[in-house]
Order: C-alpha cells, then sequence, then structure tokens
C-alpha cells in the first residue's frame, strides 16, 4: 500500500513540474515579454529596464531555474498590470469562483448519482427513459446557453432572482443550476452504465440467489462496484473546481478566477497567468492523487502497482 | 418638573438633526452597467485618454474651463470663474473660491501649478511645437512601485499641451499659462480630457504613481471610494461639492462585459443604468414601457485607420481606394439603423468657423477604387486588419462589412483578432488596418486631426503615419493666431489626410446609447461622458 501511495504521488509532482515547465515554454514562445508589454514602440532603454527588471536578459535555462526556484519557494511573481503579488489577486477571487463551483458539484453530485441509480434500477421504464433524456440534453447544452435561457425566465421575464452580479445568496442560483445541471447529466449517465454492468455481474446474481434482500445486494454489492468509473468523473469535477467557471463567470459578471484568468490572458499578464495555471494544475492533479488512493480504498485488488482505469 | 409639552419640544429638536439625516441618506444610490470601466485600470486621463475614462472622468475630477455639454457646447466656467488673454501666447485664469478637493483642502493656485508641472505631467519634455515627435510607448504596465512619472505621460501632455511652458502663480486664487509660442486654443486645452486638477497635497502623499492614479482626488460631485481592477468601481457623493448637493448618495460601476448581461440585468432592476447598448437591441428593450433608451451622436467619429507603411499600403492609391470601397450609408442603415451620419469628415460644427463646410469625405465609388487599384499595381496580396471584439459597438459587424466592401472591388483585407491595444499597436508583425475613433476633444482641429495624426498624435508616436507636409501644417494649426490662415491650412490638411495620402478612412458619426429605468430623470450628454452633477438626476 505504501508503494501504492508513493507511486501516485511522485507522478502527481511529475505532472506539477510538466505543467510548469510547460507554462514556462508556451509563454516565453507565444512572443517577448518585454515587447509584449512595454510595447515594441518603447525606447531600448526603457526595454532594457524591463528585461533586467523582471529577469528577462538573462539566459533561458536561467531563468526557468530562477522561475522554478522562485515557485518552490511560494514566489509567483508580480503582476505587471496591477503592481501586487500575482498570488494575492489569484487568492482575491478563489472564493468568489468556489462560491459558484462548490455548491455546481454538489449539485453535480446530489442530482446525478442517485438519478443514474434509480435510472438503472428501473432499466427501461418510463421514469429511466425520462431521466436518460433530461440527462443528454443536460449535457450537450452548452453551460452558457443554458444561463442565458435561465436568465430571460427567472430574472428579465419572472423577475425572481438576479440575472448576475454578486450581490447575495440569490445572486448564485442561477451561475449554479447552469454549470450543475450539465455535470449532474454526465454523472447520471455514468452512474447509470456502472450500475447496469455491476448488476448483471454473478455475484449480484448469487447474493439474490441466497436470499440478500434486494435494498442490501444494491447498497452493499451493486454501489460499491459501481463507484469507480463514478469516483472517476467525480474527481474530474473537482478538480475543475477553479477554472470550470470561465464562461459561466462571463456570462453572470461574476469577479472570479475564470474573469482573472481572461483579463490577464488578454493583457499578456504572465504572472498572473503563470499562477492560475499552477493553482488549476495543482486542483486538479490533487483530485486526480485522492480519486488513486481512493481506487485502492475502493478495491483492494488494486493496491498493487497496476494504475487503475488509467488516463483519467 | 418637566411638563408633558417641554418634553414633546426636547423629543422634536432632539429628533430633528437625525431626521435631516435620515433625509440626506435618503438619495438614492444607483448601479450602472458598463462594457469597461477603464482600459489601464487607473483614472490619470493623461493614461486613461479613451472613450471609457471619458465617461467617468467627470464624476470625480473637474477642469479650469468646462464645455457645456448640457447646452450649446461652448465653454463655460468651472475650476476657473474667469480667464483673460494677457498676448497670444498668455491666459490668466482666476480660480474660483471655496472650491473643496474630496480630501476637505482648498483649491489654490499652487495645485493648479502641480498639475501642469514637470512632475505633474511633463516630465523632462520641453515645449514640441517644432514638428518633432516625441517617443511614445502605450504599455500595459504603469508606474508600479514608484513615485516616477509613468514614461508614457509626458508624450501624451504634450500631445495635450505641445507648447505649455509653464504655469505662475500669480497670487493664491490666479494663475498665468506661459506658453512658448502662440496658441489660439488655450482655452480649449484647459477644457480638453486631460486638464483634470488634482489635489496637490494627495499627489505628494501618495506611495506611488499607481496608488494616485486609482483614486485621484479631485474636486468633481463624487470621490473615489473603491476601485476593484477590471470590476467595479464605487463612489460617494462628496457634499462639499461647490456646484451643489450631488443627487444620488453612491455610484457603482460594474464591468460587465456582454451586451446581453447588462440589458438581462436592467431588465430585471439590478442595474439603473446600462451603457453600450448595440441599436439593433434598442427596439427590444423600449417593449418594455418600464424602460428606454437614451443617447444618440457624440463629438467623436470612428475611423479606421491605416499603418501607410505596410507594403501593400506605401501607396496612397490603394488607401484612397480603400475609402472609395466604402459605402457608409449602408453601414448606417444596417448596422445602426439610421441612428447616426456620415460626417464631413474628421470635423465637427462644434469648431465653429473652423469648419469647413464645403468638404466631403472620399465618397463611396467602386469603379473610382478599381481604378486606382489598377493604377497602383495591387496584385491583391492581403492586408491584415487588426480588430478589437467590439470594444466599439458594432465594431465586429463594421469590420465584416467594410472587408466585403473592400473584396467587391478586389482588396483582400483578412481579420486578425486582438485582445489589447498592446497587441494591435504591436509592429513586430506587418500592420496594416486598425479600428480608431477620434473625439473632439476641444473645439479646433488641434483636439482631433493634429492630436491625433499629427507630429505628436498617436498615429505618429507608434510610426503608423508621417507626412512632412501634414506635419508642418500641424506646426502652423497650433502656433498660429492668424485664424483665416489656420482655416486654409486645416483645410489643405483633410486634403492629405483623406485623399492625397489618406491616414485614415472616416467611417461614421459616433453614437452611445444608454439604457435606463424610464422613471429616473436623467438626460444624456452628446459625449460618452455621463453626468450625475446637480440638475441632471431624480428619481
Amino acid at each position: 500500500m505504501l508503494r501504492f501511495v508513493a507511486l501516485r504521488v511522485g507522478r502527481a509532482l511529475l505532472t506539477i513540474t510538466l505543467v510548469v515547465t510547460f507554462a514556462f515554454v508556451v509563454l516565453r514562445l507565444s512572443g517577448d515579454p518585454a515587447l509584449m508589454i512595454m510595447s515594441p514602440d518603447a525606447p531600448p532603454e526603457a526595454l532594457a529596464a524591463f528585461r533586467k527588471a523582471w529577469g528577462l536578459d538573462d539566459p533561458i535555462w536561467l531563468q526557468y531555474l530562477k522561475y522554478f526556484t522562485a515557485i518552490l519557494q511560494g514566489e509567483l511573481g508580480q503582476s505587471f498590470r496591477d503592481g501586487r503579488p500575482a498570488i494575492q489577486l489569484v487568492a482575491e477571487r478563489i472564493p468568489a469562483t468556489l462560491q459558484l463551483t462548490l455548491p455546481a458539484l454538489a449539485l453535480k453530485v446530489g442530482l446525478g448519482i442517485p438519478a443514474g441509480i434509480y435510472a438503472a434500477l428501473h432499466r427501461n421504464s418510463a421514469i429511466d427513459r425520462a431521466v436518460m433524456t433530461f440527462a443528454v440534453a443536460g449535457f450537450t447544452v452548452p453551460s452558457f446557453v443554458l444561463g442565458l435561457l435561465l436568465v430571460l425566465v427567472f430574472a428579465v421575464q419572472l423577475g425572481w432572482l438576479p440575472s448576475g452580479g454578486q450581490e447575495s445568496w440569490r445572486s448564485v442560483i442561477l451561475p449554479v443550476i447552469s454549470m450543475g445541471l450539465g455535470g449532474a447529466g454526465i454523472l447520471a449517465r455514468f452512474t447509470r452504465s456502472a450500475m447496469l454492468e455491476v448488476l448483471g455481474q454473478p455475484y449480484i446474481r448469487t447474493a439474490s440467489a441466497k436470499g440478500v434482500p434486494w435494498h442490501q445486494v444494491v447498497r452493499l454489492h451493486a454501489l460499491p462496484n459501481a463507484a469507480i468509473p463514478t469516483v472517476t468523473i467525480v474527481g474530474f469535477m473537482v478538480g475543475t473546481l477553479m477554472a470550470g467557471a470561465v464562461v459561466v463567470e462571463s456570462v453572470f459578471s461574476w469577479p472570479g478566477v475564470g474573469r482573472l484568468m481572461v483579463v490577464a490572458v488578454s493583457n499578456r499578464d504572465l504572472a498572473v497567468v503563470q499562477c492560475i495555471l499552477l493553482l488549476v494544475s495543482a486542483t486538479m492533479v490533487t483530485s486526480n492523487l485522492i480519486v488513486d488512493l481512493l481506487y485502492g480504498v475502493l478495491d483492494p485488488r488494486l493496491r498493487g502497482t497496476a494504475p487503475a482505469g488509467g488516463g483519467h | 418638573m418637566l411638563t408633558r409639552r417641554a418634553a414633546t419640544l426636547l423629543a422634536a429638536s432632539t429628533a430633528l438633526p437625525r431626521f435631516a439625516i435620515a433625509q440626506a441618506d435618503q438619495r438614492p444610490s444607483i448601479t450602472i452597467a458598463v462594457q469597461r470601466i477603464a482600459n489601464s485600470n487607473t483614472f490619470d486621463n493623461l493614461r486613461e485618454a479613451s472613450n471609457v475614462g471619458e465617461r467617468t472622468a467627470q464624476m470625480f475630477n473637474e477642469r479650469l474651463i468646462e464645455i457645456d455639454w448640457r447646452g450649446d457646447l461652448s465653454q463655460k466656467p468651472g475650476l476657473a470663474t474667469a480667464w483673460r488673454r494677457t498676448d497670444e501666447k498668455t491666459v490668466e485664469v482666476t480660480l474660483r473660491e471655496g472650491v473643496r478637493f474630496h480630501n476637505g483642502d482648498t483649491l489654490t493656485a499652487e495645485d493648479v501649478a502641480a498639475r501642469f508641472s514637470p512632475a505633474g505631467m511633463f516630465g523632462d519634455s520641453r515645449p514640441t511645437v517644432d514638428g518633432k515627435t516625441l517617443p511614445h510607448a502605450f504599455s500595459a504596465i504603469v508606474g508600479q512601485g514608484s513615485k516616477e512619472l509613468p514614461k508614457e505621460i509626458p508624450p501624451v501632455a504634450r500631445r495635450l499641451w505641445p507648447g505649455l511652458d509653464r504655469v505662475e502663480i500669480v497670487d493664491a486664487r490666479t494663475v498665468r499659462f506661459h506658453n512658448a509660442t502662440p496658441d489660439v486654443t488655450l482655452e480649449g486645452r484647459m477644457a480638453a480630457l486631460g486638464s483634470e486638477i488634482v489635489s496637490r497635497r494627495a499627489y505628494g502623499e501618495a506611495s506611488t504613481w499607481l496608488e494616485y492614479a486609482r483614486k485621484p482626488i479631485g474636486t468633481g460631485p463624487y470621490a473615489i471610494r473603491e476601485f476593484k481592477p477590471d470590476t467595479t468601481l464605487q463612489m460617494d457623493a462628496h457634499d462639499d461639492y461647490w456646484g451643489g448637493r450631488p443627487p444620488v448618495k453612491s455610484i457603482r460601476l460594474v464591468e460587465v462585459p456582454e451586451a446581453s448581461s447588462r440589458i438581462n440585468g436592467l431588465l430585471s432592476g439590478e442595474y439603473h443604468f446600462a451603457c453600450d447598448i448595440p441599436p439593433d437591441q434598442i427596439a427590444g428593450i423600449e417593449r418594455n414601457r418600464n424602460f428606454e433608451v437614451l443617447g444618440g451622436v457624440i463629438q467623436n467619429h470612428r475611423l479606421t485607420s491605416f499603418d501607410k507603411f505596410h507594403p501593400q499600403l506605401a501607396d496612397p492609391r490603394v488607401r484612397l481606394a480603400m475609402a472609395h470601397a466604402v459605402d457608409r450609408q449602408v453601414i448606417v442603415d444596417a448596422l445602426w439603423a439610421g441612428r447616426t451620419r456620415v460626417p464631413k469628415g474628421l470635423q465637427w460644427e462644434f469648431f465653429g468657423d473652423m469648419f469647413i463646410a464645403d468638404w466631403n469625405t472620399p465618397e463611396y465609388n467602386p469603379a473610382r477604387a478599381r481604378e486606382l487599384l489598377k493604377a497602383a499595381g495591387y496584385k491583391g496580396d492581403p492586408i491584415p486588419y487588426r480588430l478589437l471584439n467590439n470594444y466599439y459597438v458594432n465594431q465586429v459587424p463594421t469590420s465584416q462589412v467594410l472587408v466585403e466592401m473592400w473584396k467587391q472591388v478586389g482588396i483582400n483585407v483578412a481579420i486578425e483578432m486582438k485582445e489589447s491595444f498592446v497587441q494591435l499597436r504591436d509592429r513586430t508583425l506587418p500592420r496594416g488596418v486598425r479600428d480608431w475613433s477620434s473625439g473632439a476633444t476641444l473645439n479646433d482641429p488641434v483636439g482631433s486631426l493634429v492630436s491625433n495624426f499629427g507630429p505628436n498624435g498617436a498615429a505618429q508616436q507608434a510610426r503608423e503615419y508621417a507626412n512632412d507636409e501634414f506635419s508642418k501644417l500641424c506646426v502652423l494649426l497650433e502656433t498660429s493666431a492668424d485664424r483665416a490662415l489656420r482655416k486654409k491650412a486645416f483645410a489643405r490638411m483633410l486634403q492629405i489626410a483623406e485623399r492625397e495620402d489618406p491616414a485614415y478612412i472616416m467611417l461614421h458619426q459616433a453614437a452611445t446609447f444608454t439604457a435606463k429605468r424610464r422613471d429616473i430623470k436623467w438626460k444624456a450628454l452628446p459625449a460618452y461622458q455621463m453626468d450625475f452633477g446637480p440638475g441632471n438626476f431624480a428619481l
């Protein structure tokens, strides 16, 4: 088990290192930061001063080394545009984003998994078909389209809820529904498929044949075995908590990490972009690590070295 | 012993001040949804010399002389009560008494002199009415960690005040503007965006230039309380305002980039005003009787400007052909529902006797365009068209129409979407065409044609345009007091910039539309500026 955990933690750290390196390379490849920030019309001495101030006149390997060392020390640079530490700018926006993404995650899990289980247990019934129709509709309609529709109905026509902003708890409802319904649809479909596969297994028939009550068969034998693909999807959704609301934040004028990222990319605010990338990758890798460890808990056979499911 | 009557009187007397305070607090607080609060996330209009900067500038700042936007656009007293010419180079200004800054300080001549000083705007630049261009870098980085004036400020300040030598303090309420050369437009420059007066003490006490520029301490009817970059700008009424008690308790600007979200927020009651409304949305909003859309043409023209040094544009006949290929009236009718108009070149009637009434911008003439292209030997090589995503209302659809119109006469223009003005002006890759607007910052061509395309205009500073004769005429316009000669020079400049060696294509007069609740009594100005001063708001 220790080897299982160590291998996955090592892999997670390697992934973060690769993402950080990738961010460094891509942001440098997309042009000279000095020209992008200072403009090509800046006097040569101003460009030189800017490069010196930000270490851009060092050889590229030294820039990378300094960049990596700084990250290890928690120093993520200063926003070119704002003058404050990038981490501070990003940290200010995280609560706003989590205000949307955490309830949306709860909605996805709370609605999607029970709906999937229910549909599987009532396979081919009218309810199954209705649940699957809503599930397909949920994840095929883009969140911004759903968001605009919800605003038109509940904000503009009925006047029940605000159309955007961050003024009260009521402002959260429409963006959360916009983000949550699609994810709930995905989870419902995955959960239903996993449950159907498990329900067809010999051990389910055996348990039933032994006279175990059906609700116990489902609770003790079907659900734990169907959990692995569902946990994988939930893990992916947890990984998008930080950056999963870019479009919805724009539609609902929500001042979160997503909008900050759009503005930072538009203005080539490298430190902020790098900081957000690091945050997003760390969240994604951490959630994947937790999912990997959960595999070991859910299925003792996976505590060996072979990765479970792979590729998630 | 306290009688019942005495007790009642006592209670009434103690309640009165509280009642008065409660009355004071009954002013409404309003929320305004805007596409963008500030391009540079600062509020010094030498840095934020933009349409969005113009919208907020006079909520918190004021100038010595103002434009009567509610009236006939003439000059009227602002922070100055009187001004007089002592000679062609000098104007003496008498300051208004009892004007309070947001920090409680009283306006004095020292505040004015400090604003128009090397530390306030000019840096180490000298008066530049010699046709030379000061290098200018439009940068995304501004005055961080230092009190030093950002390097882009002096060139912009010299664009506005090319010949200003110094401001002399005569006494606490009198200053004298000394120009290095004759300038008939000094009064107009005092009324232009960028000439706002800020508190000398507050400027000095700010730890960095950025700190000052994020919360300038001015004298306007509202004081900035908090600015969250790219998100909100919160202002409170400045109750010591010399012009009377501001009618709104607090104003909150919210940045809502999507037009549909601004409109939805207005209709659902979150916003009192929604700005930058596309014309095709006006009828839909007004179908609801509780809302109306105000606005119309403003003192600003939409242009498409050239980098004349692009290989395909080096021949002026290609640029003129592009101008002849544009059917402006189609754009006005189709995209603006006829709510704006095609102007007589880069000028406004507001110029008074400098307006060239018989001038017309190149007419729609595709046959002439094809002839010019043939004569220039244009072979259909692509010309890049850098474009921002609807920074100007209808910008993207207009550009798509333009590209099709150019295609009709055989000009191959390729749109390249960009995200910021820095990218728009990037010279490391070929530049061809880009969108722009030109505002009449003062009632003379020096505030538009010279300011945009002259030696220290943004086009020449960014090395997009140059023309020796044009630049010499700019100098004449800036230094001559001979009005007939100036008008003749201006006519010749229009001929050069719009026909002989085109610097831009005139598209249409800009228009701006603001949607609001119908029960709010408020009038839009013929400008981007929004006026919430005394007398222009009631709810």
